[in-house]
């Protein structure tokens, strides 16, 4: 047999699937096997959460109600802690539960054989996962930060109040206008980084087994191995990665508000003596 | 057995060897910067627990988010490759 040869000559390579495959139409939509795979996560999700709802009670119980407890109470700290006031962290807390839960169920299914290039049905892999479809994990990010920008308008009470954060110090500066359109379009980009993040580690962990099983040939399993076990690591990593990114975005854009609503409320005594003479300066 | 080299002239164009050797540049160039910068979290987060060794578990968190926020543009090395056809 020629070994190494298949590598020189880039057409016998292992087929890789980057974007979904159709699987059934649905009344004029296509479902697509990322989408097929992301329902299955949903329903998995819900009826494993409202069974362990059912079987919480006040006296611990062993098993594995109580690593479903020591994961939500994980994030729940970690959310909670981001915000200067955990009142308003808390509001939050059950999005970013959810959305932790469902990254992590999303990224280990699809260690199973059963999904991606090992199961195929008409060309295409019957079952994706869906944190490897960009359109996926675009909608993940899509509404992660519609919900940040949506709390922190709300919490900065109107519009052009959340826009005046861009803006520090003398507007008609031009750095400082320069500055503002940088924090802009860097802000706008967040949708794009966090979604380009969670599908490419997916995505590549993906492509990187299908490669290695094909290196590997009879015995690819054994060689596919290893990538499968640093992507359960990997898969863990992204999905407390990306709820911690958008915890801090909002955290951040939240915290900021309430402190500028303090910063009106103080009196003249409380203010130190360098911020007084700094406002002076600013107001004439 | 067909020894490489016949195989390589006949068979690979001079663009199929451009597109290999544009791909081996891509990857080589684009990860030599996540490289760099995990290793300088790593290095700073390896100081900061050895200084501090009780705020390591908490600086471990902090240092995985900066990984992932590198560890981006090395993924979007890899994934260039694919649009160079």
């Amino acid at each position: 047999m020629s070994f190494g040869l298949p590598l020189l000559l880039a057409d016998s390579g292992p087929a890789v699937h980057i974007a979904p495959g159709a699987v059934f139409q649905l009344g004029g939509l296509t479902i697509t096997n990322s989408i097929l795979y992301g329902w299955i996560c949903i329903v998995l999700i819900c009826v494993f959460f409202i069974w362990v709802a059912r079987q919480v009670t006040v006296k611990p119980k062993g098993g594995v109600i109580q690593l479903v407890e020591v994961a939500v109470e994980f994030i729940v700290d970690l959310v909670e802690g981001a915000f200067d006031d955990e009142k308003v962290g808390r509001k939050f807390v059950p999005y970013f539960v959810t959305l932790f839960c469902f990254i992590l169920l999303n990224n280990w299914l699809g260690l199973l054989p059963i999904v991606g290039e090992g199961f195929q049905v008409g060309g295409h892999p019957l079952l994706r996962p869906f944190t490897a479809d960009l359109d996926g994990t675009l909608a993940l990010g899509v509404v992660t930060m519609g919900l940040v920008y949506t709390a922190s308008i709300r919490e900065s009470g109107g519009l052009l109040n959340y826009l005046r954060h861009f803006f520090v110090g003398n507007p008609l500066n031009p750095l400082y206008m320069f500055i503002a359109l940088l924090e802009i379009i860097s802000d706008l980009l967040r949708v794009v980084s966090l979604s380009l993040r969670l599908f490419l580690n997916i995505t590549i962990g993906e492509i990187l087994y299908v490669v290695f099983a094909y290196l590997g040939h009879i015995i690819g399993p054994i060689t596919a191995l290893p990538f499968t076990l640093l992507d359960v690591l990997v898969g863990a990593l992204q999905a407390y990665i990306f709820t911690i990114l958008a915890t801090m975005y909002l955290a951040i854009a939240v915290n900021a508000a309430g402190e500028h609503r303090n910063h009106d409320d103080l009196t003249e005594d409380k203010l130190p003596e360098t911020i007084e003479v700094t406002r002076q300066g600013a107001g004439a | 057995m067909v020894l490489p080299t016949e195989t390589f002239a006949a068979t690979v164009t001079q663009t199929q060897a451009l597109q290999t050797i544009a791909k081996g540049l891509i990857l080589g160039g684009g990860f030599i910067g996540p490289g760099i910068g995990i290793g300088l979290v790593g290095g700073s987060y390896l100081q900061a627990a050895g200084r501090n060794p009780g705020a390591s578990k908490f600086l471990l968190g902090q240092a995985l988010i900066f990984v992932a926020l590198v560890e981006l543009f090395g993924l979007l090395a890899f994934a260039s490759i694919f649009i160079v056809v």
